[in-house]
């Protein structure tokens, strides 16, 4: 829900009650006002009366209207009587009870007892309850449209600038931009949320910057020294002097060195992948590339007796950084054939919609959901750093690719979907 | 043969010089880019080894440098920071080769003998040893005057071999050689031998002498003497 409609519902909430207390308050004043003018015009006719009693010649009766309730009638004795009711008589005409007010007071003149009545139709509750209410309604309808109608005009002028920092955030490319110019706004709030969040971006990317500085420099700091090793390793392996003992020993430095410098390499790689580095996009075809991994590793293929059948459509054309295509399609290659078994099958399909690299192997050892996590591996003793999936995952993430595996019959199915 | 080493982290720079050495190259040595940059200027060489990152200066104004110069020095850059960027910066330069570190030496030794030969015989060249004979422009390698298919990784295994001959060779280096940078190494040691297997299987049913020697886990050694 917008935040202006919430707040325009929390103020039609408000103003309901208040309408209804309105409502309510004006019936009453109404009411009481009209039984005092009432009261007031009905003394005065009383007064009338007693004028037209004092004209009279001699004591007698007199009803002024049909249903006698404005009358002069002679009493026998005195009577204490001076007080205003309110009854009820029926009208013929509209065929209902009609609201009356009457006042009846005694009047002593000239030797005799008079009881003076005289009656007025008041306002009637009910229409006042009916034509309040349907002012009120009124009322509250026009609140309704006219609330509406500036929420609509309020979002489209002051809510501006707010959508357009929105917008402006949500496009936002730390890879390619240092900061965000927003728009200035008149109102202070936007102005304060486009200052927070100028600010906000900038330490991002200056963080952002240097955990960017900080890998590289790090696989810098670490090159060197690995490349220290390696070297004098090297030179180390041409004596003539070492036995088999030291040449062991020096094989094992040699795969250690070898395994953290592809270690070092995979990670910087997985960290360039996942900050989107690798920039230069172009038409691929998948196909070549396909081809091109399947022709690197056939020898491999022959001598573990893994037969491959391919399955490519020539049309697949993506938009994708060359390398990451590369490495895309070597590292489920190399997965397929890395767990495949002696004599297996490997089938790589390539359709529009997705590529399928499957191969014949164990069941997984491990959940798949963990495939795709960085150093883990379904078999340790296996010669491998754990992270050939987990390039393949976040090659996928780059261009929103999805990615799906199943198990079954004995094989092990990487479905990468292009289509979104 | 003289060759530049612009290198500042001492001992590698002391591993290289040794090594080139033995290769039989001149070597002369810079620690920081102002003697190296004297140096380029003030001498011919036939190849530049230049590291990127340097104390007061960056390689790639060597490059630039050498470059405004017409040398005809071949330019190897070396760098720890394996970046896209300065690979593609160092290239557009005018440098010949890239070598990301950490290397093997018998990398780079291949790399220099492959530049010295384009930068000083166009390629053109043959290399023979004994009754081998391989000509690199071509790819192609013949026996006893005899043609032998090799697949492209048989070849590149054998002028590997052939560069580095009379050294010992690690494995390592070699499955690097051969499957390249890509991050998840499929089981290397499988893959080398493989292919030096049916390597070794069509050179000798040519009559090719067996010149590779295994050395105990580590490695092969490419004896010619």
């Amino acid at each position: 829900m917008k935040l202006i409609t919430k707040t325009t519902l929390f103020f039609l909430l408000i103003s309901l009650p208040l309408l209804v207390i309105g409502c309510i308050y004006s019936y009453n004043v109404i009411n009481a006002e009209v039984k005092d003018g009432t009261d007031e015009s009905l003394f005065r006719e009383n007064i009338n009366l007693q004028n037209l009693i004092k004209s009279f010649n001699e004591p007698r009766n007199l009803y002024l209207n049909s249903d006698s309730l404005t009358s002069i009638v002679v009493l026998k004795e005195k009577s204490p009587l001076d007080a205003f009711t309110d009854t009820l008589v029926y009208d013929k005409l509209e065929k209902e009870d009609l609201n009356y007010r009457l006042y009846r007071s005694y009047f002593f003149y000239n030797g005799t007892h008079y009881l003076i009545s005289c009656s007025k139709p008041t306002l009637e509750e009910d229409e006042l309850k009916e034509g309040l209410l349907t002012a009120f309604s009124l009322v509250f309808g026009f609140l309704l449209v006219s609330f509406f109608a500036v929420n609509i005009i309020l979002s489209k002028i002051i809510w501006k600038p707010f959508y357009k920092t929105l917008e402006q955030l949500n496009k936002y490319d730390i890879n390619n931009q240092a900061q965000i110019v927003f728009d200035s706004s008149s109102t202070k709030e936007f102005k304060r949320l486009n200052e927070t969040m100028r600010k906000m971006t900038e330490k991002i990317y200056s963080d952002y910057r240097q955990q960017k500085e900080f890998t590289e420099n790090a696989s810098h700091e670490l090159q060197t020294p690995l490349a220290v090793i390696k070297t004098k390793l090297d030179l180390l392996i041409q004596s003539n002097k070492l036995g088999e003992e030291e040449l062991e020993l020096l094989q094992g430095m040699e795969n250690s060195v070898q395994k953290i410098s592809s270690l070092n390499r995979a990670l910087l790689l997985l960290t360039k992948i996942e900050n989107k580095q690798f920039k230069e996009h172009k038409a691929v075809n998948l196909k070549e590339v396909i081809e091109k991994v399947v022709e690197n590793y056939s020898d491999l293929f022959q001598e573990k007796k893994v037969t491959v059948k391919t399955i490519l459509d020539n049309s697949v054309v993506l938009e994708m950084n060359p390398s990451l295509a590369d490495l895309l399609v070597s590292n489920l290659v190399q997965n397929a054939y890395r767990h495949n078994k002696e004599n297996g099958n490997m089938e790589i399909e390539l359709t529009p919609d997705k590529l399928i690299v499957s191969n014949t192997g164990e069941p997984l050892q491990i959940k798949p959901e963990e495939l795709f996590v960085r150093f883990k591996k379904n078999d340790a003793s296996k010669d491998s750093l754990g992270l050939g999936l987990s390039i393949v995952k976040s090659i996928a993430a780059v261009y929103d690719y999805k990615i799906e595996y199943a198990y079954a019959n004995g094989t092990h199915t990487f479905s990468v979907i292009f289509a979104k | 043969m003289k060759i530049l080493l612009i290198e500042d982290e001492p001992e590698l720079r002391k591993s290289i010089k040794q090594f080139l050495y033995q290769e039989g190259y001149v070597v002369e040595s810079a620690d920081a880019y102002v003697k190296a940059s004297e140096k380029a200027s003030d001498y011919d060489y036939d190849c530049v080894l230049v590291d990127i990152t340097l104390p007061k200066g960056s390689g790639l104004d060597i490059v630039k440098q050498l470059k405004k110069n017409n040398s005809k020095a071949g330019i190897i850059i070396i760098s720890a920071k394996n970046s896209l960027d300065d690979k593609i910066a160092g290239l557009d330069l005018g440098a010949d080769d890239y070598l990301p570190k950490p290397f093997h030496l018998s990398e780079l030794n291949a790399r220099i003998k492959a530049l010295i030969r384009r930068r000083n015989f166009d390629g053109n060249q043959s290399i023979v040893i004994n009754e081998i004979t391989i000509l690199p422009e071509e790819r192609r390698v013949k026996v006893n005057n005899e043609e032998v298919t090799l697949t492209s990784k048989e070849y590149d295994l054998l002028l590997y071999f052939v560069s580095n001959k009379n050294r010992v060779v690690s494995k390592n280096s070699i499955a690097e050689h051969l499957v390249g940078d890509s991050a998840d190494q499929v089981d290397s040691h499988d893959f080398i031998y493989t292919h030096l297997k049916n390597l070794r299987k069509k050179l000798t049913e040519k009559g090719c002498a067996d010149y590779v020697q295994t050395i105990y886990g580590i490695g092969y050694n490419f004896k010619t003497d």
